[in-house]
């Protein structure tokens, strides 16, 4: 089954004030989609909230999950994403990510992966500085799901990745009807 | 004219554009990241996310509680984010991986 | 030399020292990427072939002996890699060779342009000739280690270079002023 996930990750530059700037040029790209999905999620974290959540899953240590996910927090300024999950297909244009996809093309930003096969499209794009990833931009295109992520700060791949197995959450999860858009 | 000599001259080697070496180290660090193949129905997303965020809003009283309850919030919100992230590098690279070979 | 290095335990580079990974993709990438792009003749294509031969290598290396050994494994590896991408991309019919278009008329003192027209007529050869014109003088590499890298007849490596560069002296000396 064809899914489309929409996930918009755009890492930006160094400066605070990106994640608005940018949630402002993410959402008046995208926003039009949150109303044909079934599933959508729109994170924002800035980096206020950033040490707010690092803070919260310090806890007392017991969840290793958690612990890795704080660690991965430390170095990080913003988190973006737009994930979007449709009936059926042809809810979404190719052409909807072009102005993401055009500030990717901008100096500085790499792509490293560009996958395409059967209907799905993932790119994956960093930008570094001397050496090190300090932004990270995944676009994942399916047919019935589109997601974008950014990521703003530093970051290591391999850790990131590593959180990919970790399963479902152990906290239940209650009927919450058809959408759950948070914020 | 010596058309071997031309043709040596007219292909020999030339370099990459600025920076290739690092944009392959990069995609390398992708490629070598350990991690099991992404299941596409690994995170619950959306109504996980938001029942945590209804479940965060229930019981609130005062600033302190609210802001604690802001802190679980972005917590959660922040695992939410970076699984969705580390699942779709995941499923981006095992597709690089499954072309090579 | 790093090549001397890497042949202490050519291994070492597949752990997680990005430097010495590093020294192989410098040492290296010019001839991948020139490979890729004379057959191509499109830069940016060119880089996104060469940076997946280097993934391709990256996770080979433990079981590459040398440097000759990566040397060699890199040429077949990019060699059958660019014939593949033709293949798949059908972007070019197995025309005959004498299909070849003609090039534009250079100017009489323009040697960078007679270096152009070379590239693109070499690059608008059918596949198998192309690359073993690529690998033949851009690689300098003799018919039998061209044979060799395409795991292609020694025979059918001197039959593409004799036809090739018959057309090209063809096409080149029907242009006044450029004597071959």
């Amino acid at each position: 089954m064809r899914r489309i996930l929409l996930i918009v990750l755009i890492a930006s530059g160094a400066i605070a004030q990106l994640p608005a700037q940018l949630l402002q040029l993410r959402i008046n790209g995208l926003d039009g989609l949150a109303s044909k999905a079934t599933e959508s999620a729109d994170i924002t974290l800035d980096s206020n909230l950033l040490q707010m959540a690092a803070g919260f899953l310090a806890g007392d240590g017991k969840d290793k999950d958690q612990a890795k996910v704080k660690d991965l927090l430390v170095n990080l300024k913003a988190i973006t994403v737009r994930s979007y999950k449709f009936k059926e297909d042809g809810q979404y244009r190719m052409e909807d990510l072009e102005p993401i996809r055009a500030q990717l093309r901008t100096p500085g930003w790499s792509k490293i992966i560009s996958s395409q096969s059967k209907g799905e499209m993932s790119e994956i794009y960093t930008r570094t500085d001397q050496g090190k990833i300090v932004g990270f931009a995944i676009i994942a295109a399916e047919p019935k799901e589109l997601t974008v992520v950014a990521i703003e700060g530093s970051i290591d791949l391999k850790d990131l990745s590593k959180l990919g197995g970790l399963g479902i959450p152990s906290i239940p999860i209650p009927d919450q009807g058809k959408k759950g858009k948070q914020e | 004219m010596n058309l071997d000599d031309e043709l040596r001259a007219a292909l020999q080697r030339e370099d990459p554009s600025p920076g290739f070496t690092q944009r392959v180290l990069a995609a390398r660090m992708v490629a070598h990241a350990q991690s099991k193949p992404a299941r596409k129905a690994a995170v619950p997303r959306l109504f996980w996310a938001t029942a945590m965020a209804a479940m965060l809003v229930i019981g609130l009283a005062g600033l302190s509680e609210y802001r604690q309850k802001k802190a679980e919030r972005a917590g959660h919100e922040a695992v939410l984010a970076l699984r969705i992230a580390a699942e779709k590098l995941n499923m981006a690279r095992d597709k690089v991986v499954r072309r090579e070979n | 030399m790093l090549t001397q290095a890497v042949a202490a335990n050519v291994s070492e580079a597949m752990t997680d020292d990005p430097d010495q990974f590093a020294e192989l993709v410098r040492e290296h990438q010019a001839m991948v990427f020139s490979m890729a792009c004379r057959y191509l003749r499109n830069p940016a294509l060119a880089e996104e072939i060469a940076q997946d031969v280097f993934l391709q290598l990256y996770r080979k290396l433990p079981a590459l002996e040398s440097p000759d050994h990566v040397l060699h494994w890199l040429r077949w590896v990019t060699a059958h890699r660019l014939i593949d991408h033709s293949r798949q991309e059908k972007r070019r019919p197995q025309s005959p060779l004498e299909d070849a278009p003609e090039p534009a008329a250079p100017s009489r003192d323009a040697d960078p342009l007679l270096a152009d027209m070379l590239r693109e007529l070499v690059a608008a050869l059918p596949e198998n000739a192309r690359v073993v014109m690529i690998l033949r003088y851009q690689e300098d590499l003799d018919p039998m280690d061209i044979a060799q890298a395409l795991d292609m007849p020694i025979a059918t490596v001197k039959s593409h270079l004799q036809r090739s560069l018959a057309i090209l002296r063809d096409k080149l000396s029907r242009r006044k002023g450029v004597g071959v």
